[in-house]
């Protein structure tokens, strides 16, 4: 490259001293005006060098013309120059350029990407190097996604066995635990095996759920529903009556009731759980500023509120907010579950602090624009909290 | 005292679920696999089967399947939900309803009282709709004179809609009325028992003239 750059110079600066000599050459033999002859002919010891007749002035025509070529002159070099400079640096530029492209694209995801280099000098072993650091990058991602798929596969494959050693359990835990004749020691150590055996398939059912997010086989069965019906059943199922529902009447949205249900059953235990009363459960319609409508559910307590540190990880695997808090009735995986289930419908859920002191948690669903939604107006915004 | 079939290939399970539905007050019998289970339902008569899915040799759908063949008996398939092809294909294979393993003793008994008040006889005369005869005395269904046999499930569902001819019911009413499951029940047990249905009444099913869908409502019976 350097070579390119060192020819390019000499070309140019060979050209420019060829041009102006035979420039001067061509007018040394005409007296110009004094200031002009000073400026094109050069100080005397250059004229010298030079065979002229001095101290005859030029004719007019002479003069134009001598103006007319030193215009021309000037352009044509100012053009040589710019068109060597050009060509020289759009051949540096250019491998510069595409090595940029290719690290652009490699960081947007694709490891595939390769230049071929050309020639040996500086550059091409840049891009050599590139290419080696690509081909290394992308076999440990691949490792490491291999590494992951793995280890998920595995988790679902331990719960899978579990299953068949709990059936057995679970089918016989209640006779031990209704036994009249237990007392004492036996009836306690009864009641703890009961407790764990439900416990424990809570547990795994909750592991294989979230391997099938994982493993891409969760679908949605999507049906017709009444969200004030499904809501109040919900609540009811479960005997939380002290908690309050909000929905307008008449509001129908296609989703997967099961999923929806199981949803809301979480935040709701949750806000009862971790948070306090009153919780309140609100949902309405609203527009998603893109011409389309989602449904929102806002999950709303009067506790303490989240610690602002947990807040990002709340959706995690397996995380727990309060670790000193006594360990929970649920397998830690339900706010991930939530969390899929909403993301399967194409939607989110966040949480934050509530202004007004407690948690709220939102779900916000995507509303099909097709179906007929009934009885219910659309609210320009979501409230503002 | 009605008389279970369990068919589960796992002892440790099998002897749990037996002793669970022995002290819930049924007579069971038991079968390690899909051959022994048909041959045992040959030679003793049991009021319901409840089948595991995973079976070695023939597995749960064939044996469900082959007891269909030769009989209305309610069948209630074990399974373990890894995979929602498993619920569909006990389903498609003539299954009434189904329960996931590891199953609560409550839950598997109420799903097999269920299962058995579909059998329950009504009293009133013979009903005809078309080329339809329902009989809900003697629970007899007649297509152009020819007996039709129908298992439970499918002879409930004809039973609830053509109660109420050309009344609409929704999948989550019917999951109610005919399977007693609560609103979080699957809505493909109740097209995949529609089908069923269809593929017994209907002369032509594409154009279904007794069990009709109404889009995005759910199903009625008629207008014939």
């Amino acid at each position: 490259m350097r070579t390119r750059l060192v020819i390019a110079f000499i070309v140019v600066a060979l050209l420019s001293a060829i041009a102006s000599s035979w420039f001067h050459t061509l007018i040394a033999s005409y007296h110009l005006s004094a200031w002009l002859d000073d400026v094109i002919l050069g100080p005397g010891w250059l004229q010298s060098l030079v065979h002229t007749d001095p101290g005859q002035p030029a004719p007019h025509p002479v003069r134009h013309t001598a103006l007319v070529f030193f215009g021309v002159e000037a352009g044509l070099l100012l053009a040589m120059i710019t068109t060597a400079a050009i060509a020289a640096s759009r051949r540096v530029l250019q491998p510069v350029r595409r090595l940029a492209h290719a690290a652009t694209r490699m960081s947007g995801g694709d490891l595939s990407v390769r230049i071929q280099p050309r020639g040996r000098d500086e550059l091409a072993q840049l891009v050599t190097s590139f290419n080696g650091m690509a081909s290394a990058l992308e076999d440990k991602v691949g490792e490491l996604e291999q590494m992951e798929a793995r280890a998920r596969q595995f988790a679902g494959d331990v719960s899978h066995e579990l299953r068949t050693p709990l059936t057995a359990m679970t089918a016989v835990t209640d006779i031990l635990y209704e036994h009249p004749g237990l007392a004492g020691d036996a009836a306690t150590a009864a009641r703890l095996v009961h407790h764990e055996v439900l416990h424990l398939n809570r547990l795994v059912e909750d592991l294989i759920e979230i391997s099938r997010f994982d493993a891409g086989t969760a679908q949605l069965a999507t049906d017709d529903t009444d969200v004030a019906t499904v809501v109040g059943r919900c609540l009811r199922a479960r005997g939380w009556t002290d908690v309050s529902a909000d929905v307008p009447a008449g509001l129908t949205v296609r989703l997967d009731r099961r999923r929806f249900d199981i949803i809301l059953a979480n935040l709701v235990g949750n806000a009862l759980r971790h948070g306090a009363l009153p919780v309140t459960v609100t949902a309405g319609l609203h527009s998603d500023g893109h011409g389309g409508t989602r449904l929102t559910v806002d999950v709303h307590d009067h506790g303490d509120g989240l610690p602002p540190a947990a807040i990002p990880h709340l959706f995690d695997r397996f995380y727990k907010a309060d670790t000193a808090r006594a360990r929970s009735e649920g397998s830690g995986l339900g706010l991930a579950i939530a969390w899929e289930n909403a993301r399967l419908h194409g939607g989110h859920i966040d949480a934050g602090n509530h202004s007004g002191g407690g948690a709220i948690f939102t779900v916000s669903l995507p509303v099909n624009g097709y179906l007929p939604i009934s009885g219910t107006e659309l609210q320009a915004e979501p409230a503002r909290l | 005292m009605a008389t279970v079939l369990l068919v589960e290939d796992d002892p440790a399970a099998r002897q749990g679920l037996e002793l669970a539905l022995r002290r819930l007050g049924y007579m069971v019998r038991a079968a390690e696999t899909g051959e022994a289970a048909l041959r045992d339902f040959r030679d003793a008569a049991a009021d319901v089967v409840v089948l595991d899915v995973m079976l070695p040799g023939l597995d749960g759908f064939e044996v469900c399947r082959r007891l269909r063949r030769d009989s209305d008996i309610p069948v209630i398939m074990l399974t373990a939900r890894d995979d929602d092809l498993d619920i569909v294909g006990g389903l498609e294979a003539g299954a009434d309803d189904y329960v996931v393993k590891p199953v609560e003793p409550r839950v598997l008994d109420a799903r097999i009282r269920a299962v058995l008040r579909r059998t329950a006889r009504a009293d009133s005369p013979a009903e005809t709709y078309g080329e339809l005869m329902i009989d809900r005395g003697s629970l007899i269904v007649r297509r152009a004179g020819q007996d039709v046999s129908l298992p439970p499930t499918e002879l409930r569902l004809l039973l609830v809609l053509s109660g109420s001819p050309r009344q609409v019911f929704s999948r989550e009413q019917l999951l109610s009325l005919v399977w007693e499951h609560d609103y979080l029940g699957d809505s493909r047990l109740v097209d995949a028992c529609v089908q069923r249905l269809r593929a017994k009444i209907e002369t032509d099913t594409s154009e279904p003239r007794y069990i009709q869908t109404v889009r995005g409502f759910g199903y009625r019976f008629g207008p014939v």
